[in-house]
């Protein structure tokens, strides 16, 4: 075993001096800010305290450990990645703050997976990456706003919109559960309106809806949810908020014995993370789950398997959930795009990768992303699943089954995407 | 306490604001930036310094008058398409609306029991812009004051330009405050402060000069809340979390919370602190769980040691040595 | 009817949680004349000190009590070293009236962030130590279980216990005494220092039973940036407000009408209302009674 290691040291070592000095041999031309001859700076703003940060603050550790896994094996072209993280605590004004000192004092080339609408709105509007020309990628929100190329043209979503996956949850009732008295919780916000617009568009009928203010989310919270669901007779219950919300709604319901058909947004939706805060497995199992991306348990899948391995040592002791999947899938996306850009990559050729090569983009995600010269739409899909009896989310029929969609009046359809191959080893080709 | 004539403060401020000008020509765009968020501090810190160190009330709530201004300034400017002064104006005028009506409540309440009602302000009320489809939900209004008049040339900077407007805003601000503060209200609302029965006495109405006080105060958080939301370009109910209004009392705090002269130095705190506990986390450089939270650290134990040792704030205690030294010689 | 019920119960176990919280905070400013803003901090801390007691002793009730030894002994560290210090500096001028509210608030920091550093920021866990399913009445589930059952005793007994140290015991007597005048309880022979620490270390305690019982209350999981804590900070201190911060019966009467209004608001009319509710209740309690529902007049000029 330690011999092991040491020849693995061995060999990695010697790739990082070859690639050393190649990278001295052939002095490539930094013209771009952020890029110089050895590295590359990258930027992300997010909130790493705070009640907002929980969950969220794993996606600077997972993206970091894949461009960590990414440097050791030779980085993008000879150059290494570093990423720097900042923490606005999920407050507009800090975000500003943080991301100015980013561009203008640290120089980064891009910034990577800002998270809350609010707060990327404010960055738009005050730091205007836009007039700077600095790319803005794989924003960590469902708001469908940030696609508008003319509004926003250096910013790429990445997550389908809320609109898009209640869109794809109604037309699943409809086939389902027609008849059945339906009841939702959604957050009182942009997040939960958004939801209702696309339930509207599916023509989903609720029995009850019941909202909950953002920070509020707690156990005493939970029962008063709970009771008027009951009081209302529902038979299916959409839970359409955040992962906080989900975990405090389903550990209740477990201790007042209140099960009805659960069905959970993909947002709080992640069984690792679920679980983690103490609700028994037990009450996940049969509820209908989506997802845009793999199941973070689904060993077979090469992404997953490759993620989670490195990410295991990386931040040994640490889950392997949502959050983590997506913030390496950000980065995995990124080194791709970084690496197509050519060899010495600017703004500019990194966003006209983006524009022209996005969608086929290896990566780990079941659908498409939709850049084009056009729009700056993400991922557009989700599959339906179901959690087994150890709560865990898996495909209905055993393999993923996706569903695509837009963010206005169109229909819900089956995704023909066939996903590419994995690049050997998870790195860029 | 010597005094100053009110035309040599005004000959005071209009140097200090040509300095600032010079100074916005020389320093990098980060700075600038960073020098109207300090604009914005300055006001806010004021109206905390009027309201509790003037008239001795207290206030864990201003974020959310500076929420009333945001929000009024960017409906006004958005919605009924006044221009950005009047926008500001207004801003001014609904935030001391507001102020006045917690004002009258606040007269009757002592100490503590302001400050729990002023908290629970903070906390309920930037959820109210969920509930109204005109305050634009959780990712807020746009607030967009347009780009500098291009006289000033193509290098002049978005931020530049947020700056003047900000560090104008702010000189304003203050002199007409030190104006009002050396006035026979300032006098008041000092006697008020120190010994309500004695004042009373005196006949100066202690409930409308504490009134007053807090309806002034709001205007200036409105300001402060409209310049802020002009630099962030957006007003969202997240901009202004309890963080925000703590972090006012902060500021005051360190600049000395019974007079105006350290104002400056309590902005220029609040906005550099966070930058230099970063630089000072990555320095140390050890593992995640201390970075993240070492900024968290440095502004709290900042906080501990100020108010330990410089309750009453840097400019106040160079006043109190000074005047030692100066008893020591005397006698 | 069985929506009224369980709003009722919803209502009263959540306040009564927020009625410990809000005991500590009137101990405190009873004792000191400061309102504690550190106190969920401290209460967090103390939770902490309970999870790794139940790691290794395995049982809640004794982790339980270790956490309330560790509350008190940090709470009387905090006033010993920290608020005396700071009385003693800023007891004039306009500073007096936020000086302690901006050290406590430091605290709260400085606590948050050491917790964070040491324990990181993912969720651990305890476990209840009877079970939380809810009692059935024919098919029907009540929110209310034998451990919301428990936390009502647990907190009857604290009040209780508390009422009967304050009004039959020489330490209630120098208790009151120097809450009501320092000067002349100095004067009358009482140790005024020493019953101040004994007030704080008294909250403390009660601060960890607090963030013990509001954590198996939940799911069991707790954080530095846990949700439920920030709840706590906020609703204790209002409670205690809304009672009147004088009286430990008004922190009861505080919290649980804070409990009840919150959980009628959140059932009858919108989740959307929780954080505005609490500001409404407060302003039309203040309205009415300036003074809380069981503060006295004199209070106001201190």
């Amino acid at each position: 075993m330690k011999a092991m290691n040491r020849r693995k040291l061995i060999s990695v070592s010697a790739v990082l001096a070859v690639a050393s000095l190649t990278a001295t041999a052939v002095p490539a031309q930094a013209a771009e800010v952020g890029v110089s001859t050895s590295e590359i700076k990258l930027g992300m703003t997010l909130p790493m305290t705070g009640t907002a940060s929980l969950g969220y603050n794993k996606i600077p550790g997972a993206a970091k450990a894949y461009f960590d896994y990414l440097n050791a094996n030779g980085g993008v072209n000879g150059r290494k990645i570093t990423l720097i993280v900042k923490d606005d605590r999920y407050v507009p004004t800090e975000a500003v703050a943080k991301t100015n000192e980013l561009i203008l004092k640290d120089k980064v080339m891009a910034l990577l997976a800002p998270l809350g609408t609010a707060n990327v709105k404010a960055v738009a509007s005050s730091v205007n990456p836009a007039k700077r020309g600095v790319p803005v990628l794989f924003v960590n929100t469902g708001f469908s706003g940030f696609a508008d190329v003319k509004k926003y043209p250096t910013t790429y979503a990445i997550l389908p919109s809320y609109i898009m996956e209640a869109k794809i949850m109604g037309k699943y009732i409809a086939e389902n559960f027609a008849g059945k008295k339906i009841g939702l919780l959604y957050q009182d916000d942009d997040f939960g309106s958004d939801a209702l617009a696309g339930f509207k568009t599916a023509g989903v009928n609720f029995a009850v809806k019941v909202a909950y203010a953002s920070g509020s989310q707690g156990a005493a919270a939970a029962a008063g949810w709970i009771t008027k669901f009951k009081a209302a007779e529902a038979d299916v219950v959409i839970l359409f908020g955040v992962s906080s919300a989900t975990s405090a709604m389903l550990g209740t319901a477990a201790v007042l014995k209140y099960a009805p058909q659960w069905m959970l947004g993909s947002v709080g939706g992640d069984a690792t993370t679920i679980k983690l805060t103490g609700v028994p497995a037990g009450v996940l199992y049969n509820a209908i789950g989506f997802s845009p991306v793999p199941a973070t348990t689904d060993m077979n899948d090469e992404y997953v398997k490759l993620f989670s391995d490195i990410y295991a040592k990386a931040v040994p002791g640490s889950a392997f959930d949502l959050n983590v999947l997506l913030g390496m899938n950000s980065a995995f996306m990124t080194a791709q795009a970084l690496k197509a850009a050519g060899t010495n990559p600017t703004r500019k050729s990194l966003m006209a990768v983006l524009n022209t090569q996005g969608a086929t983009l290896a990566n780990s995600a079941l659908s498409p992303v939709g850049y084009s010269g056009t729009s700056h739409v993400g991922l557009t899909g989700y599959w339906v699943g179901k959690y087994s009896p150890t709560g865990d989310l898996a495909p209905l029929g055993g393999t993923y089954v996706t569903y695509t969609t837009d963010s206005g009046a169109g229909a819900v359809v089956k995704s023909t995407y066939k996903r590419p191959a994995m690049p050997a080893k998870g790195l860029p080709n | 306490m010597h005094k100053i004539k009110s035309s040599q403060r005004f000959v005071l401020f209009v140097v200090f604001g040509f300095i600032l000008f010079l100074l916005s020509n020389r320093v990098d765009e980060l700075r600038v930036y960073q020098g109207a968020t300090a604009a914005v501090f300055v006001i806010a810190i004021s109206s905390i310094i009027l309201l509790t160190g003037y008239s001795g009330q207290v206030s864990l709530g201003h974020g959310a008058l500076m929420a009333i201004g945001a929000y009024s300034a960017a409906v006004a400017h958005n919605e009924l398409h006044f221009s950005i002064l009047v926008s500001f104006f207004i801003a001014v005028l609904a935030s001391a609306f507001g102020g006045a009506l917690l004002g009258i409540a606040a007269a009757r309440l002592s100490g503590p029991y302001l400050a729990g009602t002023t908290l629970a302000l903070a906390i309920g009320l930037p959820s109210l812009a969920n509930q109204f489809h005109v305050l634009g939900g959780e990712q807020g209004l746009a607030f967009d004051v347009g780009s500098p008049p291009p006289r000033l040339g193509s290098e002049f900077t978005q931020y530049k330009w947020y700056f003047w407007i900000a560090a104008l805003a702010a000189l304003i601000a203050i002199w007409l405050l030190s104006n009002v503060l050396g006035s026979r209200y300032g006098r008041n609302w000092r006697a008020g402060r120190s010994n309500e029965v004695a004042a009373a006495l005196l006949g100066i109405n202690t409930a409308r000069s504490k009134i007053l006080a807090f309806t002034l105060s709001a205007g200036l958080a409105g300001l402060a809340g409209a310049v802020l939301a002009m630099i962030i370009g957006t007003v969202s109910p997240s901009a202004f979390p309890l963080a925000l209004s703590f972090s006012l009392l902060t500021g005051a705090v360190l600049a000395g919370i019974s007079t105006l002269s350290g104002v400056m130095i309590g902005a220029v705190v609040l906005v550099s602190i966070p930058e230099l506990a970063d630089a000072v986390a990555n320095r140390i450089g050890s593992s995640e769980k201390i970075t993240t939270n070492l900024p968290g650290f440095m502004v709290s134990a900042l906080l501990i040691v100020t108010v330990l040792f410089l309750p009453n704030g840097p400019v106040e205690h160079h006043r109190e040595r000074k005047a030692k030294k100066a008893a020591k010689k005397a006698l | 009817m069985f929506t009224l019920i369980n709003t009722i119960l919803i209502g009263i176990t959540a306040g009564s949680i927020y009625t410990l919280m809000a005991l500590a905070i009137v101990l405190v400013w009873r004792s000191t004349r400061v309102i504690n803003f550190a106190q969920a901090g401290m209460a967090l801390l103390s939770t902490y000190i309970g999870y790794e007691a139940i790691a290794r002793t395995h049982s809640f009730w004794i982790a339980l009590f270790i956490a309330m030894l560790g509350g008190a002994l940090f709470a009387a560290i905090i006033e010993l070293v920290f608020m005396r210090l700071l009385l003693k500096r800023s007891t004039s001028g306009p500073i007096a009236a936020v000086a302690p509210i901006i050290a406590t608030l430091g605290v709260l920091g400085v606590i948050r962030s050491v917790i964070a550093a040491l324990w990181g920021g993912a969720d651990v866990r305890i476990i209840a130590p009877v079970s939380n399913f809810g009692f059935t009445i024919g098919k029907e589930v009540l929110v209310f279980s034998p451990l919301k059952l428990l936390i009502l005793i647990t907190v009857v007994i604290l009040v209780l216990l508390l009422t009967l140290l304050f009004q039959k015991t020489n330490i209630g007597l120098a208790l009151r005494a120097s809450a009501y005048s320092p000067e002349i309880a100095r004067l009358s022979g009482i140790r005024v220092d020493l019953v101040r620490t004994l007030g704080w270390s008294l909250a403390g305690a009660g601060g960890a039973v607090a963030g013990m019982f509001q954590t198996v209350n939940g799911n069991g999981t707790f954080s530095p940036d846990s949700i439920e804590f920030s709840l706590l900070l906020v609703s204790g201190f209002i409670a205690a407000v809304i009672g009147g911060l004088e009286s430990l019966i008004g922190a009861v009467i505080g919290g649980v009408i804070l409990g009840l209004v919150i959980s009628f608001v959140l059932i009858y009319i919108s989740g959307s209302l929780f954080f505005l509710a609490p500001f409404l209740v407060l302003l039309t309690v203040l309205i009415i009674r300036p003074q809380g529902i069981m503060g006295v007049k004199a209070a106001r000029r201190a």
